[in-house]
């Protein structure tokens, strides 16, 4: 309790740190319930790595173009956002696009785009040692130093975008379980379709660009699949998501600090323990 | 071509990626009408009624939907539910339901009324005992009559059913053809089902369009499935 206690003191060094764990881990799951609903799983892990390549282009660029100057002030933080969003925007505009032609399999296309995302930003990174750093410490899930515009912009951002996911989720339901009915009672599928992809975009991206992408998917993949263990219906599915998700970032926090271990990997511990606990559960009550 | 058809289709050819799978149909559905549509498997029936909703753009030539109102007609549909994926946590309640977000404007709930009509077509089709269950938990016939509850729930004048038939006991099918045909007699709604059982078309049926070839042939149920006929479409010695 003292640790709590002291974890959610305002005052406390390190507040903008949970509350970005606690903003992450109540409305990224929202969006994974989508995710996992509609067997994109693949995506899910393939699109943070594509948006964090898009931070590292962002990053790096500077040396490509023969600026050695590694100072990266707030200039290059809009330009981050910016690659983050347009990488994981195109990259679903692309895939979905592929998707509805039926060209080719699904899963090949988003493990090659997973692993030429990978490769390509430790390539532009190698030019740039001090974005590499900062870039690996976000890969590895470090958001000890959240600044207050960082907050800011993921509160802003997080409560339109699930406004907006909530607001439509009939439509957004709709297109996902039954795409024909959907077609023959006249809605527009490709805009529905396109909402749908931008909010799972947008919510990545600026996921990734806050918190990096193993938290991201660890996120958008383990409260919902907990959800689905003991979930009667969609409702209760993004109920439980998201009060896994929040209540996960709490503990995994409190763990991380308590025993000085990295905050990223510790989220994504407390959740995977959660998911088996929740399997296990099931399994004995039947 | 009759003046009362509810769909028309001219010099209609359907299929994917511009490949024709069906060419040359210039069909009619009768208003009021009891059609069945016959074809072996792969002979273009899904990809037929996916054109004729509007699902699938057509290859070339045109489809004409007639309305009462002179617009569209509103269509119920009732998709193969193996195309629906039973992942989704959806009770049966909230799968007819869905029937009304045609008639809904986006980002607005459905109302009381809205869910008395809803409860008022599941009792229609007798799934009003399981419409709180899991959707993806209840048996093939139980799925049919909720989505024939859905279909309903708009009040169509068109009902377009695929394969409402396939892969459900004998007694299930029995009970959904008995409920079709009494939704037929009850009012002058326009319905289309896919199927490739004869007796029930026989049954059923007042029309029917029959695939093979790449081409339809429509004409009444007793013209399409006298023996002779029946021979010379499957090109079958029979008996």
């Amino acid at each position: 309790m003292e640790l709590l206690r002291e974890i959610l003191d305002p005052e406390f060094l390190l507040r903008n740190s949970v509350h970005v764990s606690l903003l992450i881990g109540f409305v990224v799951p929202l969006f994974g319930v989508f995710l996992v609903m509609r067997r994109m799983v693949f995506l899910g892990v393939a699109l943070p790595h594509i948006s964090a390549s898009g931070i590292a282009l962002a990053l790096s660029l500077h040396a490509w173009l023969g600026d050695f100057d590694g100072s990266h002030g707030a200039n290059e933080r809009v330009l981050a956002l910016l690659g983050s969003v347009l990488f994981a925007g195109g990259a679903l505009a692309i895939l979905a696009f592929l998707e509805r032609k039926g060209r080719g399999g699904v899963e090949g296309r988003i493990g090659a785009a997973y692993v030429i995302a990978t490769a390509a930003s430790i390539l532009l990174l190698a030019k740039c040692p001090q974005a590499e750093r900062g870039w690996l410490s976000l890969l590895k899930g470090e958001i000890i130093a959240v600044s207050d515009e960082d907050l800011r912009l993921g509160g802003g951002s997080f409560l339109i975008l699930t406004v907006l996911l909530l607001v439509f989720r009939k439509e957004l339901l709709l297109v996902s379980f039954d795409r024909d009915l959907a077609v023959v009672l006249r809605k527009n599928v490709v805009f529905w379709d396109g909402l749908l992809y931008g909010l799972i975009g947008l919510c990545i991206s600026i996921s990734v660009f806050i918190v990096g992408p193993l938290i991201t998917f660890g996120f958008m993949l383990l409260p919902p699949m907990t959800g689905r263990v003991f979930a009667r219906g969609m409702r209760q599915l993004a109920l439980i998501a998201s009060i896994t998700g929040g209540c996960g970032a709490l503990l995994g926090f409190c763990a991380a600090y308590h025993w000085d271990l990295p905050i990223g990997p510790t989220h994504v511990s407390v959740l995977a323990a959660v998911y088996f606990l929740a399997l296990g559960v099931r399994r004995l009550v039947g | 071509m009759s003046d009362d058809a509810i769909i028309r289709l001219t010099d209609l050819a359907v299929g994917y990626d511009r490949k024709a799978v069906l060419s040359g149909l210039n069909l009619a559905l009768r208003r009021g009408s009891f059609t069945g549509l016959l074809g072996s498997n792969g002979s273009g029936k899904t990809t037929l009624i996916k054109t004729l909703l509007g699902i699938l753009k057509p290859v070339s030539g045109k489809v004409v939907r007639l309305g009462k109102d002179g617009g569209d007609p509103r269509i119920g549909y009732v998709p193969q539910r193996e195309s629906l994926d039973p992942v989704y946590l959806f009770s049966a309640f909230e799968v007819a339901q869905m029937g009304l977000y045609g008639v809904v404007k986006p980002g607005r709930g459905i109302g009381a009324s809205g869910r008395e009509q809803v409860k008022q077509s599941l009792e229609r089709v007798g799934a009003e005992s399981f419409a709180g269950r899991r959707f993806s938990e209840l048996s093939g016939g139980q799925m049919q009559r909720v989505l024939i509850a859905r279909a309903l729930v708009c009040d169509p004048e068109l009902l377009v059913l695929d394969e409402p038939t396939a892969g459900i006991d004998a007694d299930a099918a029995k009970a959904v053809g008995a409920l079709l045909a009494e939704l037929h007699r009850q009012g002058d709604m326009t319905i289309l089902m896919v199927n490739h059982e004869l007796h029930r078309m026989r049954q059923l049926a007042s029309q029917l369009v029959w695939l093979r070839d790449g081409a339809a042939v429509q004409g009444s149920v007793d013209e399409l499935l006298s023996r002779d006929r029946i021979e010379q479409m499957l090109q079958l010695e029979l008996g």
